[in-house]
């Protein structure tokens, strides 16, 4: 099983889009793949009509009193689970803290699925805290969709240098422009020529689109309802690139 | 992954009105009914059902995917879109996952179409308020498919796939089909029931030998019934091998001739001479025809592992060899095609049968024919053994590669003996003693292979010369490819000491001696 998290310290960069579009690419193909929203906002949860509710609440699961399978729900798609956000995620850092081993408690449990699916995606929360650090812990790859703006930018070499300090080497971080409005000069010109990072930026962006907006409406992943669009080919391309990447990955 | 619930129905109830009964009583939202089929396949020795493995091709909703299930407690699913039927080798699919599983399972082996269904559907689904689905519920009529295009109802059921995480409207969906409606869930494998309504036994052919012998049988009556089951072998194999669907048809059918010349040959005791006589000339052709093709398909079988042993910019200069491979190949295939279906070929399967079929002389001509199977069968066992060891003691580093040759020969009767007479013998000793012979004849057989490859690529250097296929660069791989295969060779030639003291050693000698090693006769006083 690869371990994929969407994560940006940032908040509104097109995570969930992300973990949504391309969970359901991979469970299209014919993956097992689960999909574990983390985000208290639980907005992948209601992309997937799933209540955002786990019995026994964070605390329950990560002190192992309430088994992980019983927290999965299938989805309305072939292959593609789900395991919800939950209110109480607000405060998974203190729930963290209070256990031992606190920075490997996520990578714990979600080892005895490694034969049940063949990729999980992990839907993180924004800022860097303990769960950040659980999530590094426990991924392959730290997909990080990045708008082509100085901010966006700026928080992704945070991350690097945190990265970097805590020497997560098992760890490939792969950034890719999101939401990126080619009018717009300086999303030209950054797309045109990336920031230098150590992995360098995924070859495939995601443009920015009403039709991604529109997933809160349909409450479904793109490719449902808008099959032929210039978006979803952008997600097909990327899921592509995502996948050869990973193919170098050790097993 | 919850594992869905069947419902069988009768043959005679219509879907329509099943659906209506269960909207009445529960929540379900309806999708116009769908029809599609799904292809299964196997290879024909049924590697995958062997496996535990179902592999099935579907075509629905503008979607088609090759799906490689595990059965019974393997719920392992992989998969991928495919728009075309499957190719015949795994070979031929797109690399992943699902290409390597099956390219481990199938090796040589085509993938062959086993049985077609075709299903019509009527989908319900249970939505909650958020519009997400919490069952579904599927009545199906399936049909088989026969060829032709005639249709055979297998069987109607009604279908429950329970989604995980929502196990209060999967049971409140069961207690409404079991308590109110009084259907009963039964496990219903679709293949199974399309397999047996074409009288197919999965996993019924297999090129191992596993004829069931009782000691006190007519040694005659007993090679009978192993020559039978090896005409039918051969019989079974030859569709395959005149289509040439993959190599391993000829090579089972060859196999197959090649353990009746023995069995002829090692039992001649047992036949009345004239008609063995008869019969052995008919086989010997038999296998000579067969022979061209089989080399020609182990050339191309082995053609990557020739690449391989050369320096890789060399490597491409040896493709002119494949292409000269391949067309004669063609043509040796079209000839034993001819073969195949001559006068000749027909009229030995039918003689040989008649004869295997006839009933057994009551006084027969030789005395061993009269014996008993188990009596008869480890003396001529016995025999074959020493002259294993025999030959194999009088090979000395010095000896002719002819006298390697010779003891394979030998090697593989003995081996044929054993496996023809197994269950006379417990099976765990009679297996541990055919390991042994194996390990013996890979070194054997590795070393007349490679001496044949030395001398069939000089033969071939030749040929492709007079007929323009050859170029310096080609001339050049092939004169590597020749040195490498002599060193090789020696190679294999240097172990084979070991090899043989291994199976000639003392607790072996003991473990033969114990199944095979007549008792002495009562001494018989003038």
């Amino acid at each position: 099983m690869k371990v994929i998290a969407c994560y940006n310290i940032k908040g509104g960069v097109g995570k969930t889009a992300s973990a949504v579009n391309l969970s359901y690419l991979s469970a299209r193909e014919g993956n097992s793949t689960l999909v574990w929203d983390l985000d208290p906002q639980g907005a992948s949860s209601f992309y997937f009509r799933v209540k955002p509710k786990v019995k026994g609440g964070a605390r329950g699961l990560f002190k192992r009193k309430c088994p992980l399978d019983d927290a999965i729900k299938a989805t309305d798609y072939d292959q593609l689970d789900l395991i919800p956000a939950d209110f109480s995620y607000r405060n998974l850092d203190l729930t963290l803290e209070q256990l031992r081993k606190s920075t490997s408690r996520l990578e714990k449990l979600v080892k005895p699925m490694q034969s049940d699916y063949d990729y999980l995606f992990l839907d993180c929360p924004p800022n860097i805290s303990l769960v950040s650090e659980n999530v590094f812990q426990a991924a392959d790859v730290v997909l990080v969709p990045t708008i082509p703006t100085t901010l966006s930018v700026r928080t992704l070499y945070q991350l690097l240098r945190f990265c970097e300090k805590r020497k997560y080497r098992h760890l490939q971080i792969l950034p890719f422009f999101s939401m990126v409005d080619r009018r717009k000069i300086l999303h030209r010109g950054m797309v045109e020529d990336p920031p230098k990072t150590t992995s360098g930026f995924l070859a495939n962006d995601i443009p920015y689109a009403s039709e991604v907006e529109q997933m809160g409406v349909k409450r479904a992943p793109l490719a449902t309802y808008a099959h032929s669009s210039r978006i979803a080919d952008a997600y097909r391309s990327l899921w592509s690139e995502l996948k050869t990447r990973m193919d170098s990955l050790p097993t | 992954m919850q594992r869905p619930l069947h419902y069988p129905l009768a043959n005679s109830d219509s879907l329509p009105r099943w659906r209506d009964r269960l909207l009445q009583r529960l929540p379900f939202a309806s999708a116009p009914p769908e029809t599609y089929q799904v292809h299964y396949y196997d290879s024909f020795d049924w590697r995958l059902f062997q496996a535990g493995k179902v592999l099935t091709w579907q075509q629905q909703n503008a979607d088609s995917q090759l799906c490689l299930l595990g059965t019974g407690d393997d719920s392992t699913r992989t998969a991928i879109h495919l728009e075309q039927e499957p190719p015949r080798f795994a070979a031929g699919l797109p690399p992943g996952q699902l290409r390597q599983e099956l390219d481990g399972l199938l090796d040589l082996r085509a993938l062959l179409p086993v049985a077609t269904i075709e299903t019509r559907s009527l989908a319900s689904r249970w939505i909650d308020k958020e519009g997400k689905t919490r069952l579904r519920l599927y009545l199906e009529h399936h049909r088989l498919v026969q060829p032709g295009g005639k249709y055979s109802t297998l069987c109607k059921r009604i279908r429950v796939v329970p989604l995980q995480g929502y196990a209060k409207t999967a049971k409140q969906v069961i207690s409404v089909l079991e308590k109110e409606l009084g259907l009963c869930p039964q496990e219903q494998d679709l293949l199974n029931l399309a397999l047996a309504s074409m009288n197919i036994i999965p996993g019924g052919y297999t090129s191992k030998l596993a004829i069931p012998l009782e000691p006190e049988l007519r040694a005659d009556a007993a090679m009978r019934r192993i020559l039978l089951t090896l005409l039918e072998t051969m019989e079974v194999n030859e569709a395959g091998t005149i289509a040439n669907l993959d190599t391993e048809f000829l090579h089972d059918f060859r196999v197959a001739v090649r353990r009746t010349r023995s069995a002829q040959g090692q039992m001649k005791t047992v036949f009345p001479p004239a008609t063995l006589a008869r019969f052995r000339d008919k086989f010997a052709w038999l296998g000579s025809i067969t022979s061209p093709t089989r080399d020609l398909d182990v050339y191309l079988l082995k053609f990557e592992n020739y690449q391989n042993q050369l320096p890789e910019a060399l490597r491409a200069d040896l493709e002119p060899l494949r292409t000269f491979l391949n067309r004669h190949h063609e043509q040796e295939q079209t000839k034993l095609f001819r073969e195949l279906q001559t006068a000749r070929y027909r009229q030995l399967k039918t003689q040989w049968r008649r004869y295997l079929t006839s009933p057994l002389p009551k006084r027969p001509a030789t005395g061993d024919a009269r014996g008993s199977i188990g009596e008869v069968a480890p003396r001529r066992t016995w025999r074959m053994y020493k002259r294993v060891l025999r030959e194999g003691r009088a090979i000395t580093p010095a000896s002719p590669a002819e006298d390697l040759h010779e003891l394979r020969k030998s090697c593989k009767k003995l081996r044929y003996m054993m496996e023809f007479f197994q269950r006379l013998y417990p099976a765990k000793k009679i297996r541990a003693l055919i390991r042994e012979l194996k390990g013996l004849q890979e070194n054997l057989g590795d070393f007349q292979d490679l001496e044949v490859q030395i001398h069939s690529l000089q033969h071939y250097s030749d040929q492709m010369k007079q007929e323009g296929d050859m170029t310096p660069r080609t001339e050049l791989a092939m004169d590597i490819l020749l040195k490498s295969l002599e060193t090789r060779m020696q190679e294999v030639r240097d172990i084979f000491e070991s090899r043989f003291q291994q199976f000639a050693c003392k607790s072996n000698a003991k473990r033969f001696r114990d199944l095979f090693k007549p008792e002495p006769g009562p001494k018989i006083t003038p």
